[in-house]
């Protein structure tokens, strides 16, 4: 009985603990994160899965720090570059935040249709439908109520895990190149450096630290409460690295192994490859599971835009407020529906590639906002005592310049 | 007299009486004690470090400024709590826009200087809160000036005059010297300070509950949400969020508590006037979705022998709600509910009439009602308000329609 009590106890805390970081970190393996990872999976085989343990411990610390200013300072992450930077350097940065985001919201979209797709139904319709359905949801606060079974649904990333399981990969292998440092020979490979920078730009996406510091605040954390929060971002980043280890093993063992190395034009070809090499019903799940998350994403991401650039330029914001009073907050978050989910009808666009190509530019841009986050989270003035500690500005430093690097090297190995 | 935009000052050359230029503008300092929207000095950054330019010593000011005297004559500047820096403490942050009601971010401020003798005086007009100071300081260094002043022109302006701006300021002491009270705020509609507040950070809700007027925040209080209350409440101290407890209608105050931790409520009302806990703490004990829990114990009632004159003097005695006047109630014996008279029929009859020839046949509840059926009744006999009877018979208190739209609309 004892035995029982404490691990009633234990559920009950846990349950307690799921709040704005276990959401942020199950939106993160969206459309964009999913294709990423299964397209280095399938390109890569098991050669990019040292990348996950650095990722991590930069996702837990990036997380970390702006759930922390969100408990400590009440504002949000826009909130405050605009107070701390001047309006200048917000225009810009909030105007490279809307095209990434465009790009993601585009990878949303991608995700409901080729999830769909694998049912046999056009993205013609599903596309134009998801869109309507997510805009109307936002705007009538219905969103809130589905955020739970969205949540709850997200109980099909397991099935992940499970078709990793079933693809019976080689785990010696596996678990040898998680931890095998990688060679060097990588930096001068274009692709390569494309998908590792897609890799770190779809699991630390700038939109994330936007939404997740504001969801902070609009809970109403505060530095009392904070312990406990911090547990939950980092419950949350290890789950949504565990899950994305998995996809990248599923994929290495059965796409990359069969020589299917290249999923670009459709996700349903990741699909359909998988289904003869993991079985009729993981790739159901498979479907399921793009289809949930994509959604998911393509709720929070246009509007958690649309409050982030209008609360650092100073426009009026909120959904409690009429079309005509927050003109501009209802104008991006429509246009960005609509323009997202209309680059979808483009006849023949390859799926895939354009949400990896969104999910590097999210990683170009990362080290641009976590300049800007570091810079706040070390501002004595502003955070008292909850200031970084020496760790976690060596490893965010450190992110920012590999991200630098890499980009970079990218950009010379193009031709 | 000109208008001049900080944002042009900012990084603006200044030239002393030489002609040659000693610095750039780094920041614009007002002294509240001194005076509220004249600019005490600029600060200059100099090779030889920071300096104070009074406008006294200031001939012109533009996208050059210059000084009338030598530049060895400015005196260093320390930083002080006492001053308001324009740049720092204004330009970006939230103010709150008392004439729009509304959180608005400082784009720009407005400037205007006025030449009295062979200097100026500059003082703070308003702030700018849209396109044209957005546009100015995007652009300011890329487009030459004068190109820039005539694209601005074209902008419609959206500025919020200075009397209509308030500040805010999260550290107390800084607060008192800088004279910031949260006088415009606190003129506004309870709604409309719930709704303000409602978009500012936790830091900033407390400054303003810290400092409003006792009355004030009690109903501006009622008409935050409930999560928001708790917050603002926890974090306040014991004696401030006893003092605006106690302000509160009783059933507003009874649901606030009811929301605090058991500890932490107890000691608001350990710190509460005795007559108002006793109220709060009979609300408390019936729960909250009942007829108690909904009733407040604030109402008028008379003897059932009294006349109409009587019921005037009892409403002018009366400090309740302007809400709980609506109806007035006939006691018997034993203070036992028997009649109800409308305040309309008081008003329309003569000083001697007998209340009890005016009196209703009136509708009541058990304390212990669910608030379901409650808003039945109030359905039901199209009632104003609702009187709430103890186990004998006793008027114990009344809801009042408000409560039950209030309680209609907060169902989940």
């Amino acid at each position: 009985m004892k035995f029982l009590k404490s691990w009633k106890a234990r559920i009950v805390l846990l349950l307690a603990v799921i709040g704005p970081g276990f959401i942020t970190a199950n939106v993160d393996n969206d459309a964009g994160g999913i294709f990423t990872y299964s397209q280095a999976g399938a390109q890569f085989g098991y050669s990019l899965l040292w990348t996950m343990i650095p990722i991590t411990i930069a996702l837990v610390v990036v997380q970390e720090m702006a759930s922390r200013m969100g408990a400590i300072t009440g504002k949000g992450l826009s909130d405050l570059i605009r107070e701390e930077f001047g309006f200048r350097v917000t225009f810009w940065l909030m105007l490279a935040l809307v095209v990434t985001n465009f790009g993601n919201v585009v990878a949303e979209f991608a995700g409901v249709a080729s999830s769909l797709e694998l049912f046999g139904i056009s993205k013609y319709i599903v596309v134009p439908v998801a869109a309507a359905v997510v805009w109307a949801m936002v705007v009538r606060g219905t969103y809130d109520s589905i955020e739970k079974v969205f949540l709850a649904a997200s109980g099909f990333y397991v099935c992940y895990i499970v078709a990793g399981l079933l693809a019976h990969p080689d785990w010696k292998a596996a678990a040898l190149a998680t931890f095998r440092p990688p060679s060097a020979v990588g930096i001068r490979n274009y692709g390569y450096l494309f998908m590792v920078i897609a890799l770190v730009g779809t699991t630390i996406a700038p939109w994330m630290q936007f939404y997740l510091q504001a969801s902070i605040v609009e809970k109403g954390i505060t530095a009392r409460q904070y312990a406990a929060s911090r547990w939950d971002v980092i419950l949350g980043c290890l789950f949504t690295d565990i899950v994305a280890w998995f996809i990248i093993v599923a994929c290495a063992a059965t796409l990359y192994a069969s020589g299917h190395k290249d999923i670009g034009t459709s996700g349903a070809d990741a699909a359909l490859a998988l289904r003869p090499l993991v079985g009729e019903y993981a790739y159901l799940l498979f479907a399921a599971g793009l289809f949930n998350a994509s959604l998911f994403a393509a709720s929070i991401l246009p509007i958690s835009t649309a409050y982030a650039v209008c609360e650092g330029l100073g426009f009026e914001s909120g959904l409690d407020k009429k079309f005509h009073e927050a003109p501009v907050f209802y104008w991006l978050y429509t246009l960005l529906i609509v323009f997202g989910a209309g680059v979808l009808l483009v006849p023949r666009l390859p799926l895939v590639y354009v949400a990896v190509l969104s999910q590097v530019a999210n990683g170009i841009v990362l080290p641009l906002v976590l300049i800007f986050m570091l810079m706040l989270t070390n501002d004595r003035e502003l955070m008292g005592e909850h200031v970084n500690s020496r760790t976690f500005n060596v490893i965010a430093w450190t992110t920012v310049v590999v991200m630098i690097v890499l980009t970079i090297a990218m950009v010379l190995t193009q031709r | 007299m000109s208008v001049v935009a900080l944002s042009e000052l900012l990084g603006a050359s200044v030239r002393d009486a030489s002609g040659a230029v000693r610095g750039r503008v780094r920041e614009i300092a007002i002294a509240p004690q001194d005076h509220p929207t004249r600019i005490a000095f600029l600060i200059v950054k100099t090779p030889s470090g920071e300096r104070m330019l009074p406008p006294d010593a200031i001939t012109s000011a533009g996208a050059t400024v210059r000084a009338g005297n030598d530049a060895s004559q400015w005196e260093a500047f320390s930083p002080s709590d006492g001053l308001l820096l324009l740049k720092r403490d204004l330009l970006d942050q939230q103010i709150i826009d008392i004439h729009g009601r509304k959180v608005v971010r400082v784009n720009d401020v407005e400037l205007e200087s006025t030449p009295v003798n062979s200097h100026l005086l500059i003082n703070v007009v308003a702030v700018d809160v849209g396109a044209r100071g957005a546009v100015r300081r995007l652009s300011k260094g890329m487009v030459p000036s004068f190109t820039l002043r005539a694209l601005l022109e074209r902008i419609p302006p959206r500025v919020i005059p200075w009397q209509f701006v308030d500040l805010l300021e999260t550290d107390p002491a800084r607060r008192v010297k800088l004279k910031i009270a949260y006088t415009g705020l606190a003129q506004l509609h309870p709604a409309d300070i719930a709704d303000i507040v409602e978009d500012l950070a936790p830091a900033e809700r407390e400054s303003v509950f810290e400092t409003i007027d006792e009355e004030v925040a009690a109903e501006a209080l009622e008409e935050i949400d409930p999560d928001i209350q708790v917050s603002i409440v926890k974090s306040l101290d014991k004696d401030r969020a006893a003092d605006i407890v106690e302000e509160m209608d009783p059933d507003a105050a009874a649901d606030l508590l009811g929301d605090l931790e058991e500890k932490h409520s107890d000691e608001i009302l350990k710190e509460m006037e005795p007559q108002e806990r006793h109220e709060v703490t009979q609300l408390l004990e019936f729960g909250e979705r009942t007829a108690a829990g909904r009733m407040t114990t604030e109402f008028v009632a008379v003897a059932e022998t009294a006349v109409v004159d009587d019921a005037i003097e009892a409403l002018r005695a009366f400090e309740g709600s302007a809400e709980a006047v609506a109806t007035i109630y006939l006691t018997g014996p034993g203070l036992k509910l028997v009649g109800s008279v409308p305040l309309v029929k008081i008003a329309l009859s003569s000083p001697a009439v007998q209340l009890s020839q005016l009196s209703e046949p009136h509708i009541s509840c058990a304390r212990d009602t669910p608030q379901a059926e409650v808003a039945a009744l109030f359905d039901k006999y199209n009632l104003i308000t609702l009187a709430v009877v103890d186990e004998h018979g006793r008027l114990a208190g009344i809801i009042t329609a408000d409560d039950v739209i209030t309680m209609l609309r907060h169902r989940d």
